[in-house]
């Protein structure tokens, strides 16, 4: 696998070799075929000029490979440092610096409804730019499934796979009672101050992202104690999926209902409630929940991605 | 006088508490092999852990934050062995020239 990806990497790849190997399994004399085109292609390689025209090919590929990187670097650097150069100074009045932050600092209870004005902050008025770190996230768990996910298209190398397995059927069989003598008894504390983060984010520090990391740790934790067989009972790619579209979606339209009747000056019928209690800041408390579910499959996702090639078995 | 000594104890107890913090970040960075390194990073949390944690309760005296800080001995000292241990055992599993590292120099 190494030698082909390495040959991929100098530009000799050998296209006909994976053509040969499928279509002549099942004939006798495959050697032989293989020994007539070996043959061919030493002669097409040695023929004079061959490597030099490839040479030449692939040197020129290199040149302009450095020119584009080097004028990209050029133009990224060239166009920060002009922004730096327009930024407002440090300490200087000016209203772009001094207008926002007043309003955040002194109207934020009253128009978001949440003691905490972090959260009033990241979930109320920057709320877009939340809902585009949670699509990160899954963004980021779709490209990790995509490369490691073990599955009939993507096989690892038969010894890697033995390797693997023979090493889970090992932690399987020989579980350690320190670890699960712990995680028996922190688990349950781990989830209830997960579950406590996110439902207190209007209202004490925390939140959604925080809260999510929490309770996917916890189940990290539960893994590493009992196996993946007591997760995967209940917590399956599709469980996975589901969950993360839901959360994402109920982000999207409740946030966009509220967008949409702000834009326009419409009354907005979620109701605030009472700023301190659990049930208040109008639609901060459903968000977090959302982020923090989001955060939690992609925690547990990765983990088990990286650990085994699959989430929930499958 | 009283407050004076109460302040020395908690003091030298929250001084010893950094030494045990600075063995463990020193031995975390001078060391090379995996197994020393999580000896010395058990050593900031669990005995330098417990001498600043007494050094505090000794300081503030109130029963609430005594108690508060006894869940924190409680939390850390079930965690920070335990994670030790489970890291030294995947070493311990999964490192094939284990015994190159234990010889003696």
């Amino acid at each position: 696998m190494t030698e082909k990806f390495r040959k991929w990497l100098d530009g000799d790849i050998d296209v006909m070799e994976n053509i040969t190997e499928t279509t002549l399994q099942h004939d006798a004399s495959r050697e032989e075929i293989k020994r007539q085109e070996k043959r061919l292609r030493e002669t097409i390689w040695e023929l004079p000029g061959t490597g030099r025209i490839v040479g030449a090919e692939r040197r020129t590929a290199l040149i302009i490979y450095r020119v584009i990187a080097i004028i990209s670097c050029v133009l990224l650097i060239g166009t920060l440092l002009y922004i730096v150069g327009h930024l407002p100074l440090y300490g200087v009045e000016n209203p772009r610096a001094t207008e926002v932050t007043k309003r955040y600092v002194e109207d934020g209870l009253r128009e978001t409804g949440a003691v905490n004005i972090v959260a009033g902050m990241i979930l109320d008025y920057r709320a877009f730019d939340t809902l585009g770190e949670s699509h990160v996230l899954f963004t980021a768990l779709i490209c990790v499934m995509i490369l490691l996910r073990k599955d009939s298209k993507n096989m690892r190398s038969a010894y890697e796979d033995y390797f693997t397995v023979e090493q889970d059927t090992y932690f399987r069989t020989h579980q350690d009672m320190i670890i699960r003598k712990i995680g028996f008894f922190l688990v349950p504390c781990i989830f209830i101050y997960g579950i406590y983060i996110l439902l207190n984010g209007q209202i004490s520090p925390g939140g959604g992202f925080s809260g999510g990391a929490v309770l996917g740790a916890g189940m990290i934790i539960f893994t590493s104690a009992y196996g993946f067989d007591k997760v995967d009972k209940f917590f399956t790619l599709k469980l996975s999926g589901y969950v993360t579209f839901a959360a994402l979606s109920f982000y999207s339209f409740a946030k966009g209902y509220v967008f949409i009747m702000g834009a326009n000056g419409l009354e907005n019928h979620i109701p605030k409630g009472t700023p301190g209690a659990i049930l208040s800041g109008g639609m901060i408390l459903p968000l977090d929940i959302a982020v923090g579910l989001v955060v939690a499959c992609t925690m547990y996702g990765f983990y088990s991605l990286f650990r085994r090639g699959s989430i929930g078995g499958n | 006088m009283i407050a004076w000594i109460r302040f020395a104890v908690s003091a030298v107890l929250i001084v010893t508490g950094l030494v045990s913090f600075a063995a463990g970040v020193i031995g975390n960075c001078r060391f090379g092999y995996v197994m020393n390194r999580v000896h010395a990073g058990g050593i900031g949390d669990t005995q330098g852990l417990f001498f600043i944690v007494l050094g505090l309760a000794f300081g503030e005296g109130s029963f609430m934050d005594i108690l508060k800080l006894a869940l924190l001995i409680v939390f850390m000292w079930n965690t920070s062995p335990v994670s030790s241990h489970f890291l030294s055992q995947v070493e311990y599993y999964t490192n094939p020239n284990l015994y190159e590292h234990m010889e003696r120099k």
